[in-house]
């Protein structure tokens, strides 16, 4: 007995370290569960422990994964261990030619240890690119070694980092494929296609109902003005054969922050665009009293609640000659900072939706600072996923200067959209 | 009680289910925890209590959740009108404190379904139907029944369970519900059932039926569900609703028209019926492929032709 408790304590940690919250209650009761059920059978030992480890559909698969893991026979371990030692073997191999062929004039090349592992992981076809890059530049490296061996240096930088960037766009690939719905609020929005749409909006409807609800009950839990309403007592009191046993006060008044969106609608920020304005519009708790401005390289406002569909949307930026121009964040910010009357003010909120890919990064710097100085809040929603925020200095830039939030999933816009709401 | 009896039970109410829903529930059953059952609307999770409470000989007592709903309206409430009554009927009694004790006794106290449920002399089965449409305030006043099996009235103090009800929690995902919640209860996830199931539970739910018809109707409900353009998928429900339909008026093949006919009682939206041409029949599909190829699904396109 004490070996099973043992080993259901290490499947628990095990789980913990997953991220499940599991306690010593589910660990009590896994135990307690298994003196009743048939141990034979794994598949019924399989359910069993996830009724009680997973307490909901994403743990489900956590889940599954662990214990597919952990629970293996004798055979299935042995082989297990043979295949690891096999793949450490063949990486120990990898590394020591890595280090061989990543050396400039016999020196071994100034790379993040990070890079240096990129190289080693990733494929044939790829380390024979920069492997012939190198034959090429051999000559020249004789004549000039210094300025060659920096140049080869940062092609290998360069070349390692989009290949880092690659290899993380791989991991999340199917990792939350659970349910269709669910894998389309966990898919980057720019990858949506047009049979994704209908249910897509579907589903911002759904989100932004339960999010509009989250608002209104939060409101309705902010307590009374102190202030009696006489005519709700006086009703409430009629129940009770005229005695006030009840009180009813006036509510609070709400002040509703007013909301001023930029949208950035030049090229790939098209879709993105249109999705989180049929998102944020969609919400009428945040959505009252509010302005929209689309940009490229020029500025217009427009009347979103016209725009709540794709077609439309995509035909009023084409007519408007905004699309297919570059991008001047700075100038769109400047001329809105400007405009009288003036969208922005101490009771406003300004929310950019912009992968911060524009002309003249310092200028739009600047407006920023300026529109922060203007505006009460500034939200910048950004749809360049957040792991790929180390790899570009203008997110970095801009993250230093209001608050950005990761919006490239549903998932992540609907998080954004909390945010937004506090 | 082992799975494959309580599969048998379950049967016997007529509830087709696979073994790892019988698995999950023999769990909660057996640790006396209760039962969170989330999935899309429709796919029988509210049945299961029914079922449950019948396989297990049990009452069914059921809280329906909505926005705004409080204690005053699932666990008790005293009778305000009764209690001032009271109070000026014995207006000159002298024991005034005995007056006070009795005006909260159980002669005044209106009983609501969580009460009910914990005060039974026999167990119950539970029904909190649709968690997720009440607010956090009442999640967090669940808990302590959850985990405890009691309940607090200020007035008289904790009542604990007579008997350990088979509490089951239902949940359509419109908002996450706690973790504190989660961590209490057993947790299961019901999809919408695979052909073959679908006609198990035609056949189980609807024995009339001629076998041709209920294999149209569970392939005809599984395309539905499983194209794009669907917005809301068939329930359960629905999908016996259908079957009852055709029956009832004869049909006995199910063509382009007797669907077209008969659709009203899958989809209830003008969009889905729209769209329910092309994905069973390829009405539109313009995929440029032949579909000419009897019943069945074009592999190209996804399309389907009769």
């Amino acid at each position: 007995m004490s070996v099973y408790l043992e080993k259901l304590a290490e499947f628990s940690a095990m789980l913990r370290s997953q991220g499940l919250a599991v306690g010593t209650q589910e660990t009590a009761d896994a135990c307690e569960i298994l003196t009743v059920i048939d141990l034979s059978d794994r598949e019924t030992v399989r359910l069993a422990l996830q009724a009680v480890y997973a307490k909901s559909r994403e743990e489900q698969a956590v889940f599954q994964h662990c214990f597919d893991g952990f629970f293996v026979s004798a055979e299935q371990r042995d082989a297990l261990r043979r295949k690891q030692e096999a793949e450490a073997r063949e990486m120990a191999q990898r590394r020591r030619e890595a280090e061989q062929e990543m050396q400039v004039n016999g020196q071994p090349m100034d790379l993040r240890e990070d890079l240096q592992e990129v190289y080693v992981q990733m494929g044939e076809d790829k380390r024979d690119q920069l492997r012939q890059m190198l034959e090429k530049m051999k000559g020249n490296l004789q004549r000039s070694p210094k300025l060659y061996s920096n140049f080869i240096r940062s092609v290998f930088m360069r070349f390692l980092l989009e290949q880092q960037m690659a290899m993380e766009d791989d991991a999340a690939v199917g990792s939350e494929e659970l349910d269709p719905d669910m894998a389309l609020l966990y898919r980057d929005i720019s990858q949506f296609k047009d049979a994704d749409i209908p249910r897509a909006a579907a589903l911002i409807a759904a989100i932004s109902r339960q999010l509009d609800a989250e608002l209104s009950r939060k409101r309705q839990g902010q307590g009374h003005s102190g202030k009696l309403d006489f005519r709700r007592t006086i009703r409430r009191g009629l129940e009770t054969g005229g005695s006030f046993y009840r009180l009813s006060y006036r509510k609070k008044r709400q002040k509703k922050r007013r909301l001023v969106l930029l949208c950035d609608v030049s090229g790939s920020m098209l879709q993105f665009s249109e999705f989180v304005l049929r998102f944020i519009k969609s919400m009428t708790e945040v959505s009252e009293s509010s302005q929209t401005f689309l940009f490229s390289e020029e500025v217009r406002e427009v009347d979103a609640f016209a725009l709540q569909n794709m077609d439309a949307f995509r035909d009023h930026v084409r007519s408007s000659g905004l699309f297919g121009r570059g991008t001047d964040l700075g100038g769109a910010l400047e001329e809105l900072c400007q405009r009288r009357p003036a969208p922005l003010g101490p009771s406003s909120t300004l929310l950019i939706l912009s992968d911060t890919k524009t002309i003249d990064l310092p200028r739009a710097a600047q407006a920023v600072v300026e529109a922060r100085r203007q505006a009460g809040r500034v939200l910048w929603l950004n749809p360049i996923p957040q792991r790929k925020w180390p790899y570009m200095a203008s997110i970095q830039t801009m993250a230093s200067l209001c608050q950005m939030a990761p919006c490239s999933t549903l998932e992540e816009l609907t998080r954004s959209c909390r945010k937004l709401m506090k | 009680m082992d799975i494959p009896a309580l599969q048998k039970k379950l049967d016997e109410a007529k509830y087709i289910c696979s073994g790892d829903v019988a698995a999950t529930l023999l769990v909660a059953l057996r640790l006396g925890r209760p039962l969170l059952i989330e999935g899309p609307a429709g796919v029988g999770k509210t049945e299961i209590a029914k079922v449950m409470a019948s396989a297990l000989d049990r009452e069914l007592v059921r809280l329906q959740c909505y926005e705004g709903l409080d204690e005053s309206k699932a666990l008790y409430e005293w009778n305000y009108q009764k209690q001032l009554l009271s109070i000026q009927v014995q207006m000159d009694r002298r024991d005034a404190d005995e007056l006070t004790r009795s005006l909260f006794s159980d002669e005044y106290l209106l009983e609501r379904p969580l009460l009910r449920a914990i005060r039974s002399e026999k167990p119950v089965v539970l029904l909190i139907d649709e968690i997720d449409k009440s607010d956090e305030e009442f999640e967090a006043f669940l808990l302590e029944l959850l985990s405890e099996m009691q309940v607090t009235i200020p007035e008289t103090g904790a009542v604990k369970a007579s008997s350990i009800p088979f509490v089951v929690l239902t949940s359509n995902r419109t908002r996450p519900l706690g973790e504190a919640l989660r961590r209490r209860c057993a947790y299961l996830y019901l999809q919408y059932p695979d052909i073959d199931k679908e006609m198990s539970i035609i056949k189980a739910k609807r024995p009339n039926v001629n076998e041709h018809l209920a294999v149209q109707v569970a392939q005809a409900i599984h395309d539905l569900r499983q194209s794009e353009t669907i917005l809301k998928k068939p329930s359960i429900a629905e999908t016996l609703d259908w079957v009852s339909a055709l029956e009832a008026l004869g049909i006995s093949d199910l063509t382009k028209e007797t669907a077209r006919q008969t659709m009203g009682f899958v989809l209830k939206s003008s969009e889905d019926l729209e769209a329910a041409g092309d994905v069973l029949y390829g009405e539109s599909c313009g995929c440029g492929h032949d579909h000419d190829h009897g019943h069945e699904h074009c592999g190209a396109c996804g399309h389907h032709q009769a």
